[in-house]
């Protein structure tokens, strides 16, 4: 099947939309013109995505473009995630913008500039999870940069357009790095194809990887491993991360926090493979487990301490992002799976719960937490889901992060990696600690008389209960057909093991992992003898 | 042609690495702009060099889409934002650390990659491997750039000169790429130059200030 036209309508929609509001006078055109265009390219994304995404789950390989774009099941799991964020945080930017207009915040310029860099966000991330050719991966990512920076600063305040300064200069400057990496791997890819021209393409750098320069390649990951790293907010590269997620409009923040973060981490996934397959796994491995661990504990301390409600979910999100890194470094098949699901159940959470953060700003008019408090009085609707909210980031059961936070448990039991398990779990308790305090404060206090009584739009609501809708769903039983894909995205991500990884199903292979005997002690396993043993075996 | 070739493609990088530092330390950012247009020149010299050792039609085209982005717009673009912030805010801060030791610093960074780089089997570019530590040396100045002004203003050509040893990089190990990732390349860093340049202006006309020691208030 030609899914070329499927593809340009999911790539034509917010590439076309802004170009149209581009060309429409912001003084004369009134709001709802632009709110028509954006729900109409939203909608183009979110059909076409889907039919993209649930056709590349039922096994097909979808290339478009000679190889210049490709759909498998990893990227299926990452362009469903922007098909359904996406939409949901732009039909809750609708109400959000109309508040902000309405509060003299923003006028007839900055709604233009809000719509239309919105269309080139979402065309950014696409193009960033489908590309093939990993020079366009790195230009993609760079573009997420670029179309994202007036959106963090739309609203033109000295504190809006520090923190876009410092988003731009710090990933402009730390996705450069991962463009070396990026030319490092073309050209040793170069050096070992037939036809240099096909060694721009992942999929055919892929089968040819285990013949590449070791060294090179190693070098290469590190440099994409901090280049992409910084754009996924890792530790030690994630300074502008809590400056731009609190400065944007809160809809921007839920679209950055809950999908781009994926988008990076899975360009960095694509390098672990190549890696991988080089070098053999244990080498990404510790560098990503280094940068996880060294995230996890960093930013749960910063989730605690913080007291602006928009900071804290941006540190906890870069917590998230290090326990993505920390289940791929322990790695296994439990382990990436753990972290596959981690990133579905994070992006539904985090879009949720920065939603929700524009419902109380929309209502108190401040991010500070200690004037934040009764929101369940003031907002009922608001407040019932904040609470569901800040459980579900904690981890607690019904919700998905629990489901992806025990099998990173499991994965962890069953590689022996004691220490690491230890420390992340300590994390967690301190994160959950400044959660629970966050709804005992916020959502359970005593509300101000100040603040207005009543809920915020249904238009406002409807994105948020279709979320936490998901995240129920999700972390009660994991729908077969999305259990299969994140099976088979596993599949693609341990394509350097001879084995196939899943079993069929989630639980067996978490039962199997945990009973299997004679596991290699996970600290022996990095020994830098092991990394030379497994090269070798590559090599035969 | 091999024999004068790489010789002269390492002494053009040789070029680059003094052009870059003129660049860092010129006082005031008019300066800057004409002396990142004469190292862009370099630039596509190098490309223009390489494509006649290499035989690679890809690298000319690259030269002549580096004059017009790199030589002509990029400076143009910062000359015309430097004269919108007219008396908005002061563009010309002197930088958090002396010219000496600017020039140190540079001094350590190229040697630190000329030793990594001396390290590296690479047969793509075995002839050229001064001019990819050059590459690899131009990204940490610029990097360098960025870290020591106060002026965000001058941050930008630090982003330049990050962005010209990338793409020293690339025709150096990519020369065969296909011309559509070059000029998704360029296209990138036109854009970039084009948002930072608009970014500094809106500092300058809404914050009246282009000093990143007065861009401190989001911390913690």
């Amino acid at each position: 099947m030609d899914y070329t036209i499927l593809f340009l309508i999911l790539m034509g929609c917010p590439l076309g939309a802004a170009f149209l509001m581009a060309l429409l006078p912001s003084k004369m055109t009134p709001r709802a013109v632009y709110a028509a265009i954006h729900v109409i390219e939203l909608a183009g994304v979110a059909v076409s995505g889907l039919v993209l995404v649930v056709s590349a789950f039922m096994g097909n390989d979808i290339f478009v473009v000679g190889e210049w774009f490709h759909i498998d099941g990893l990227s299926a799991l990452f362009l469903g995630l922007i098909a359904v964020i996406a939409p949901c945080t732009g039909v809750y930017s609708l109400p959000y913008i109309k508040h902000d207009v309405e509060d003299g915040k923003l006028g007839p310029s900055q709604v233009k500039q809000y719509y239309l860099f919105y269309g080139l966000f979402v065309f950014s991330m696409i193009l960033a999870v489908t590309s093939n050719n990993i020079i366009m991966m790195w230009v993609s990512v760079e573009a997420t940069t670029l179309s994202t920076v007036f959106l963090v600063g739309v609203y033109r305040t000295k504190l809006a357009l520090e923190a876009a300064w410092k988003y731009v200069i710090v990933c402009t400057a730390g996705v450069a790095f991962g463009m070396f990496g990026t030319l490092l791997i073309y050209a040793n890819a170069a050096d070992v194809m037939a036809d240099a021209h096909q060694a721009v393409f992942w999929t055919a750098i892929l089968p040819n990887a285990p013949l590449m320069d070791h060294s090179l390649m190693m070098i290469a990951f590190v440099f994409a491993a901090i280049g992409f790293g910084t754009k996924a907010g890792l530790f030690p590269m994630h300074t502008w991360l809590p400056d731009a997620h609190s400065e944007a409009p809160s809809p921007v923040s839920a679209l950055l926090s809950g999908v781009l973060l994926k988008c990076a981490i899975l360009i960095v996934l694509r390098f672990f493979i190549l890696t991988a397959a080089n070098v053999g796994d244990i080498f990404p491995q510790v560098v990503l487990l280094i940068l996880g661990v060294l995230s996890v504990v960093y930013a749960a301390f910063e989730v605690y301490r913080q007291n602006d409600l928009k900071r804290k979910l941006a540190y906890s999100s870069c917590e998230n992002i290090g326990l993505i890194a920390v289940c791929f470094g322990i790695g296994g098949p439990l382990g990436i799976i753990a972290g596959l699901v981690h990133c579905i159940a994070h992006g539904l959470t985090k879009a949720l719960m920065f939603c929700l953060s524009g419902n109380v700003m929309m209502k108190y008019h401040t991010r500070d937490l200690s004037k934040i408090s009764g929101i369940i009085s003031v907002a009922p609707v608001t407040g019932v889901l904040f609470v569901a909210g800040c459980l579900a980031l904690a981890g607690f059961p019904p919700f998905a992060l629990f489901v992806s936070e025990m099998l990173m448990i499991l994965a962890g039991v069953a590689a022996q990696a004691w220490w690491v398990l230890a420390v992340v779990l300590v994390a967690l308790v301190v994160v959950i600690m400044a959660l629970v305090h966050m709804i005992t404060g916020a959502a359970l206090g005593k509300a101000s008389e100040e603040v207005k009584r009543g809920d915020v739009s249904p238009l406002a609501l409807a994105p948020e209960v279709i979320f936490l809708a998901l995240i129920v769903l999700l972390g009660v039983a994991l729908p077969g057909p999305l259990a299969g894909s994140i099976e088979d995205a596993s599949a693609i991500v341990m394509v350097y093991e001879d084995e196939n990884p899943a079993n069929g199903n989630l639980f067996v292979d978490a039962l199997e992992a945990l009973g299997a005997q004679e596991q290699p002690e996970f600290n022996d396993a990095m020994d830098v003898s092991d990394v030379s043993e497994e090269t070798e075996e590559v090599l035969e | 042609m091999d024999m004068i070739g790489y010789p002269l493609v390492n002494a053009l990088g040789a070029c680059l690495i003094i052009t870059s530092m003129t660049v860092v330390l010129a006082k005031t950012m008019r300066a800057s702009a004409f002396l990142y247009s004469f190292q862009s020149l370099m630039l596509v010299a190098i490309l223009a060099s390489l494509g006649f050792v290499t035989s690679s039609s890809e690298l000319f085209t690259w030269s002549a889409t580096a004059f017009v982005t790199k030589v002509v717009l990029v400076p143009a673009i910062l000359l015309f934002t430097l004269k919108k912030i007219g008396g908005d805010a002061h563009a010309d801060l002197l930088p958090k650390i002396n010219s000496m030791k600017a020039v140190a610093l540079v001094a350590v960074e190229v040697f630190v990659c000329f030793v990594a780089v001396s390290g590296i089997e690479l047969p793509t570019a075995a002839e050229v491997k001064p001019t990819l530590a050059v590459a690899l040396a131009h990204f940490f100045i610029g990097l360098t750039c960025i870290v020591i002004q106060r002026s965000i203003f001058k941050q930008i050509f630090g982003y330049c000169l990050m962005e010209n040893g990338s793409h020293v990089a690339l025709a150096l190990l990519a020369p065969q790429a296909p011309e559509l990732v070059e000029i998704g390349v360029a296209t990138d860093a036109i854009f970039a130059v084009i948002i930072l340049s608009v970014l500094v202006w809106r500092m300058g006309h809404y914050a009246h200030t282009l000093d990143a020691d007065d861009l401190c208030e989001l911390k913690g």
